[in-house]
């Protein structure tokens, strides 16, 4: 194994490298979003994949389904959030079948932050869990680095978060319709990947009600004014 | 963790800190690409093999078998490639015995995945994962810490920035065969001539529905021409300048001569040297 | 039962060849000579009761409880044999406080008695261990409220979260009876132990299904449907324990808790009242009894 060259020798010799989870990783430098709105949630994410300077990927899912209405927003390592996301997807259908009913975003929470607190040390993984059900409607957590677990109305994540804390506190109103929904959203991912560098590529979005999982993809081509797919 | 000892971690990390170079991993600098066509999918990779600076292998193979219709391309410590693709390879044809039905990218791509993962990056494969099974054709990346990526088109390894820029200015949507072999073929080549780590020749993988064909030295670049001249250089070139005759009847002046015994076979056991 | 001493009766997990466990059977007559214990589901909480027949003066009244707490929300209550209840509550508290560590959230009453339910079902496979000797009644209450995520910080929109399904109901009372079989229905009212028959008649006459017996007045029936199901075995004397679990904006705010001392006393207090109304009317009607050694179904 290559050891890093950053880090500092403390005063009791022991080697204390902070950005080792970094070195060689493939890291989602990233601007995640979920929010709130009259039907339900609405999540949001750029799509690019870093590998130190080099873009691993420019069309990047960040957008992860763990349930049919309970999606989530990875920021940090590529590797820790795919498996994070891998095992409670696997949970979350389990509980449909062992307790006949399907499973609520609360559970999915539950589990993203059980996974996240108890393995603190090991995970550098930001999420974002958001999701629809028939008796809690739509919900947005959020799970930040030390594995605590936060309900909000709207919630924003990754590198790329930084540049819209104004944005999104200026123009943020509860009870937004879709249109509306979806626009903040695109607006405020538009500022993330502006100011941010590590943050770009297109908008992805999904759109959570008790309709289903609706998908949206905008690209920078058309400065992201045109739905596709 | 099973065949990983840490037990001198903190020392070496303690003594790297303070200056002491410490050993360095012998990684495999390469350029590795895969590209989906119509049809199927195509997976490529140069034949160099270094150690530090110098080239250990001019012509490895670095497309693995994992299946008759998945094959992997790797980068990164060559024995990690090598092991890992054998060891998914043979967990993945057990469980298609068992289950009875062909094996999936996917599922390859999840046993790779998670076998990284829970090596944390230590075991140092990158991969591209190609085939095509009863759901379609797959193309995957797979990184040494466990995360991974479904593109059209990707490329791994040192040569990867080389070679994606051919794909990123010649790829165009729904490929012919011929069309994404010749463009994997061209982004390795820019691998082998732009990037120090890669060189030699292009081995190709065609993963089609209904048979994989794999072309060794798809294109070899870098043959070695016949000499012009002769280099051997003509005898007396070397002047002498003194000489000494030992007869073999005075050889027990320099070293003790033991005759053997007509019995006694001769073996090489023995060996007296003269103090 | 024909097949007794033939073997087949000696060791649990193995069939009798008319497809029967008798370890099983056996472990049901150990709950048939337990206290009478009952539960009501009413529409608005949940009444558990037992008659607690007193084997010793020395014992000191109130203490020594039968009806125990499994998680805040709920409680259960057994016939039969005393410490295997011990055992099943103790489980019961272990499967509560483990699906709160997973899920961060309470266990619903249907979840715990789907899960012990399985571990009872357990002791009917193994030769080394014997079946539960005891009929446990568990009830209690999911919440109708939206619960947060034990630990969870913020509360999200202040207009409250976008896109509910309106008009549909969540949580309420639960029910459940699990045999030694491991078997366990959902019920609207139940009895186990020496006075089942008794109380059962008696519970079908206040048409639980309808969904309209108010909390207090299940507690008052619940008194009454002890006494009445004592009757039959009037030489022994017996203790009254109940407890209940309101909704959240009743009585006890959702949590399981003893029947408070005045409540009870009054349910008591109509209980004996119209037990000696009773004795003027049906003193007669004697050999109405149920027949004895009722079936084993399912």
């Amino acid at each position: 194994m290559e050891f890093g060259t950053t880090g500092m020798l403390n005063e009791d010799g022991i080697h204390v490298d902070m950005e080792r989870l970094k070195k060689g990783e493939v890291n989602l430098g990233t601007s995640i979003m979920a929010i709130n709105f009259k039907d339900g949630v609405i999540l949001g994410a750029d799509s690019r994949t870093t590998t130190g300077a080099y873009i691993a990927n420019r069309v990047t899912d960040k957008l992860t389904q763990v349930h049919d209405t309970i999606w989530c927003c990875r920021s940090g390592s590529a590797a820790d959030t795919q498996a994070v996301a891998d095992i409670v997807h696997y949970q979350l259908g389990m509980y449909g079948v062992m307790n006949g009913r399907q499973p609520t975003t609360q559970t999915a929470a539950a589990m993203f932050q059980e996974l996240c607190y108890e393995n603190k040390d090991r995970l550098s993984a930001g999420l974002i869990i958001a999701g629809w059900d028939e008796r809690h409607g739509g919900q947005v957590y959020s799970i930040p680095l030390g594995g605590s677990l936060h309900k909000q109305s709207y919630a924003i994540g990754g590198s790329g978060s930084t540049y819209i804390y104004g944005y999104c506190d200026a123009n943020w109103r509860e009870g937004m319709n879709e249109e509306e929904a979806v626009n903040f959203v695109k607006g405020s991912l538009q500022e993330a990947i502006k100011w941010d560098g590590s943050s770009g590529g297109v908008i992805r979005m999904v759109v959570l009600t008790q309709k289903g999982a609706d998908r949206h993809l905008y690209l920078p081509d058309s400065n992201y004014a045109v739905r596709h797919q | 963790m099973p065949g990983f000892d840490f037990s001198n971690h903190t020392r070496n990390a303690a003594l790297h800190a303070r200056g002491v170079p410490l050993p360095k991993s012998t990684s495999t600098g390469t350029t590795i690409v895969g590209c989906i066509f119509d049809g199927g999918v195509v997976i490529a990779a140069d034949t160099r093999a270094t150690s530090g600076p110098i080239v250990a292998d001019k012509n490895c193979e670095k497309l693995h078998y994992i299946a008759p219709q998945i094959w992997c391309a790797g980068a990164g410590t060559a024995a990690d490639t090598e092991f890992t693709t054998a060891l998914i390879s043979s967990q993945l044809e057990l469980h298609s015995l068992s289950t009875g039905r062909k094996p999936r990218v996917v599922t390859c791509m999840t046993m790779l995945k998670q076998h990284l993962f829970r090596y944390q990056g230590h075991i140092g494969a990158y991969l591209v994962v190609a085939g095509v099974d009863p759901t379609g054709v797959g193309l995957f990346t797979v990184h040494a810490h466990g995360s991974t990526d479904k593109l059209p088109y990707v490329t791994m390894g040192s040569g990867s920035l080389a070679a994606m820029s051919v794909f990123e200015t010649q790829w165009k949507p729904s490929l012919t065969q011929e069309e994404a072999v010749k463009l994997a073929s061209n982004a390795i080549q820019a691998g082998i001539f732009n990037d120090l780590g890669s060189g030699s020749n292009v081995d190709v993988a065609i993963i089609t529905k209904d048979k994989t064909t794999l072309k060794r030295g798809y294109v070899r670049p870098n043959q070695r021409s016949e000499k012009q001249k002769s280099y051997i250089f003509a005898r007396g070139t070397t002047a002498v300048l003194n000489e000494k005759i030992i007869r073999k009847e005075e050889i027990s002046k320099y070293v003790s001569v033991h005759d053997l015994g007509s019995e006694e076979t001769a073996s090489g056991e023995k060996m007296d040297i003269d103090a | 039962m024909t097949s007794i001493g033939t073997g087949y009766d000696l060791t649990n997990s193995v069939f009798s060849p008319d497809g029967r466990n008798f370890q099983v059977e056996y472990a049901v007559k150990a709950v048939e000579n337990g206290g009478t214990s009952i539960g009501i589901r009413c529409k608005d909480g949940v009444v558990l009761a037992v008659e607690k027949v007193i084997t010793s003066k020395l014992l000191k009244p109130g203490a020594n409880k039968r009806i125990a707490t499994i998680d805040r929300h709920m409680g259960a209550v057994s016939s039969g044999l005393i410490p295997d209840g011990r055992h099943f509550v103790s489980r019961a508290r272990e499967e509560a406080a483990s699906w709160r560590k997973v899920y961060k959230t309470p266990i619903t009453t249907s979840d715990l008695a789907n899960r012990m339910g399985g571990y009872l079902q357990a002791y009917t496979l193994y030769s080394s261990v014997r079946p539960f000797g005891i009929t446990a009644i568990v009830g209690g209450w999911d919440s109708e409220r939206e619960l947060p995520v034990d630990g969870q910080v913020g509360s999200g929109p202040s207009i409250g979260a976008g896109g509910k399904v309106e008009g549909k109901k969540y949580g309420g009372p639960g029910l459940y009876m699990i045999e030694p079989s491991g078997l366990y229905w959902g019920y609207y009212g139940a009895a186990t132990g020496k006075g089942r028959q008794t109380a059962k008649a008696e519970l079908e006459k206040l048409d639980l299904a309808a969904g309209k017996l108010s909390l207090e007045d299940g507690v008052k029936e619940a008194a009454k449907i002890i006494y009445i199901a004592h009757d039959d075995n009037k030489d022994k004397e017996f203790e009254l324990e109940m407890t209940w679990i309101s909704g959240l904006d009743g009585p006890t705010k959702g949590r399981h808790e003893e029947v408070p001392k005045d409540i009870l006393e009054e349910a008591e207090r109509l209980a004996k009242k119209a037990l000696e109304g009773d004795d003027d009317e049906e003193e007669i009607k004697e050999e109405d009894k149920p027949a004895e050694g009722d079936k084993m179904e399912e």
